[in-house]
């Protein structure tokens, strides 16, 4: 009888948290160091980081650790952890230009200011199941790390080709000085938008529209870029990319006492910008436009979604229901949040659903007696008339 | 903790007691309350809140659990149900959070209850002026059947257009003879606002209705709060020759206390148990059916 009969819901409980426990714990397998999530599982932790809106990389591998790889339920626990933390200050808003960059591409020339520098990436290397030797994998990465120890400056690791400043210009300041660019800058949001602090809703400015983007679940705007390529939506341009970039971006705050900015650390980003050539009627032609993304941690394909989808939106004016779907539908949390609730018991709604249709029938019949039909006759099934019970009982 | 004392830190200070155990901390409970009393001042009208993260999935209560947690204080008494059960697991799980982060009483019997957190009934006993209803609310918007563009929605509220819901109900009625609309039945509060009742079956909307409580609507995932104020009109949506009907089916009656059976005199709201020579029935609000047994009332 299902939950009826499931009386002594904590105990239950208990026992369901029990078994997690104990196999976390007792998993026939060594216990997983945070160092095994933070130095090797890169781009899961950065994951967990960007949707869970707190750059804090031991907290998400304790999060990752504690929600058995569940990469939304990981997200949920440090946002949840985040939001029992007091706001003690808010940072020195971060110039994107002082990114320092570990990765950068131009796909829109081949010829830039600066490198085209490819830096840690999986992108061209063959997807070739690596099938080698455990052993002698795990001698070559002690070997590597005891290298590495002995000679620091050397690590081939993080530092390949990183960029020390002055950091190269962008496309876009080109695009601007030979007048090829739409210059959209304005002043009318200055002060981002906390989106942990209000409920957004279509007309929010375009700050808090980027920090929904940049917390949003990776696959939920990859998926509303592509079902607006492919798919009927129809509201995105496919874009060329002026700057994919990935680096270290300072952070510093305004210290209480003396008022200068004091640097607290560096969060790593992926920053793209999108060009966009507008064709509306209303559009300007003779330049071209470009969308922004910028999301915490190593995640390009959110970025690149993030930066046509904020051009997209720009075009859009709210017309088309785009702006509702980013700011309503891309969360994570929310969205597995609910579709999950239906695993609670709704016997109190099914069992009003069941009485509806039992009153159709009722009503139907007595019509039928009564020879008049005041609506279409159902198309009545021989299965659906074996199942037609009295009302009152129903066969579940 | 003194601002002079040198011994701590400024950070410290700011950070205020990290010892508690509080899912929210004094800001977040003030900006919830002063939700609160905007939906009390402005009946069925739902008010944005920020809605904090909480240690539940958004859809499993988190909107009812923020409102709990912001009114909750030391004198008060917790009551939490879903589906009208105390010991479902959900319930459990919320009464488990709210009594471990705040210390405060819980009890299953509703009269005794300061606050009532359900998901999905209205308890069977009417509650005073005195109790609290927290409503756990998955879908705010009672228009999204006809409407879905959030812009249009608030103009359609701000006007107090619902003409396209009564022509919904109307072609309903007309394809289907009834109106089908089962739980979260839409509902006119204090003449003014259409409001989503949860999926709060229409058997207890009348409980609702000119209630001496006051009942609060918390959507975390959607970050609305609404409110019935007391001695409100919750008035169903329908039409003059058609009334409005709530969940009853022939002969059947609690297989338990009796409820529903022309000898018991009283009536509650029912839930099937199927079996497989025709289903046997029980109440959902299982405190209220075991205080009828407990009590003698019920003759077995």
């Amino acid at each position: 009888m299902g939950y009826v009969a499931a009386r002594g819901g904590t105990e239950a409980i208990a026992a369901a948290e029990e078994l997690v426990r104990r196999s976390r714990l007792n998993a026939d397998a060594s216990w997983l160091e945070l160092d095994q999530l933070t130095e090797r599982l890169r781009y899961l932790n950065d994951r967990v980081m960007g949707e869970g809106g707190l750059w804090a990389p031991q907290l998400a591998a304790r999060a990752i650790r504690q929600a058995e790889g569940d990469v939304i339920e990981a997200a949920h626990l440090l946002r949840a952890h985040r939001s029992t933390l007091p706001r003690l200050c808010e940072l020195i808003p971060a110039d994107a230009d002082e990114l320092r960059p570990l990765r950068r591409i131009v796909p829109a020339f081949r010829e830039v200011p600066g490198p085209q520098l490819l830096g840690r990436t999986l992108d061209y290397t063959g997807r070739l199941l690596d099938l080698g030797d455990e052993d002698q994998a795990r001698a070559a990465a002690a070997a590597a790390t005891a290298a590495a120890a002995r000679h620091p400056e050397d690590d081939p690791a993080e530092n390949a080709g990183a960029t020390e400043p002055p950091f190269p210009e962008r496309l876009l300041d080109v695009l601007r000085r030979t007048d090829l660019a739409v210059d959209r800058r304005r002043d009318d949001d200055p002060e981002p938008t906390d989106i942990s602090q209000v409920a957004v809703r279509p007309g929010i400015g375009r700050s808090a529209v980027l920090s929904v983007m940049a917390r949003a679940e990776t696959g939920a705007l990859v998926n509303l870029w592509y079902r607006n390529i492919l798919g009927p939506d129809n509201h995105l341009h496919e874009v060329t990319l002026g700057e994919v970039r990935h680096g270290e971006l300072p952070i510093r705050v305004r210290h209480p006492r003396t008022g200068n900015p004091v640097l607290l650390g560096h969060l790593r980003a992926t920053e793209v910008e999108a060009i966009e050539d507008l064709d509306g009627a209303d559009e300007d032609r003779t330049r071209f436009d470009v969308g922004y993304g910028l999301v915490a941690g190593h995640n390009e394909r959110k970025a690149i979604a993030m930066a046509n989808l904020d051009i997209a939106l720009h075009r859009d004016h709210s017309d088309s229901g785009l702006e509702q779907s980013v700011l309503m539908t891309t969360d994570g949390l929310d969205a597995s949040g609910f579709l999950e609730h239906l695993k609670l018991p709704h016997y109190v709604t099914f069992r009003s659903m069941i009485e509806r249709k039992q009153a159709m029938r009722t009503d139907r019949a007595r019509n039928e007696r009564k020879g008049r039909r005041h609506h279409p006759a159902p198309v009545v099934t021989p299965a659906a008339e074996q199942a037609a019970v009295p009302a009152g009982e129903v066969t579940p | 903790m003194t601002l002079l004392d040198p011994t701590i830190s400024p950070v410290a200070l700011l950070a205020a007691d990290t010892s508690s155990r509080e899912l929210l901390d004094e800001f977040s409970k003030r900006e919830i309350r002063r939700a609160v009393l905007t939906a009390v001042a402005v009946p069925g009208y739902q008010v944005p809140f920020a809605s904090r993260e909480m240690p539940v999935a958004r859809g499993w209560g988190s909107g009812g659990l923020q409102i709990t947690l912001a009114l909750v204080g030391p004198e008060d008494t917790v009551k939490v149900i879903d589906q009208g059960e105390d010991a479902g697991v959900n319930a459990a799980n919320l009464r488990r959070l709210i009594a471990d982060t705040t210390g405060v009483d819980t009890t299953t019997v509703a009269g005794e209850a300061t606050i009532v957190q359900t998901r999905h009934r209205v308890p069977e006993d009417a509650l005073g002026d005195d109790q609290i209803l927290v409503l756990q609310v998955p879908v705010p918007e009672p228009l999204r059947g006809v409407e879905r563009d959030m812009t249009e929605l608030r103009r359609m509220h701000a006007e107090g257009d619902y003409a396209r819901m009564w022509v919904s109900l109307y072609e309903d009625l007309v394809r289907n003879g009834v109106i089908t609309q089962t739980t979260g039945y839409p509902c006119l509060v204090g003449g003014r606002y259409v409001m989503a009742t949860t999926p709060i079956p229409r058997w207890d909307i009348p409980k609702l209705h000119r209630s001496a409580h006051l009942s609060l609507f918390g959507a975390g995932r959607e970050k609305r709060i609404y409110a019935v104020p007391p001695h409100t009109d919750v008035e169903p949506l329908t039409f003059d020759d058609v009334p409005f009907e709530v969940e009853r089916t022939e002969g059947a009656s609690c297989h338990r206390c009796g409820a529903g059976s022309p000898d018991s005199g009283v009536e509650s709201f029912l839930v099937e148990l199927p079996g497989t020579e025709g289903g046997r029935w029980v109440c959902s609000d299982t405190d209220w059916c075991n205080r009828r047994l407990s009590s003698g009332m019920v003759a077995r």
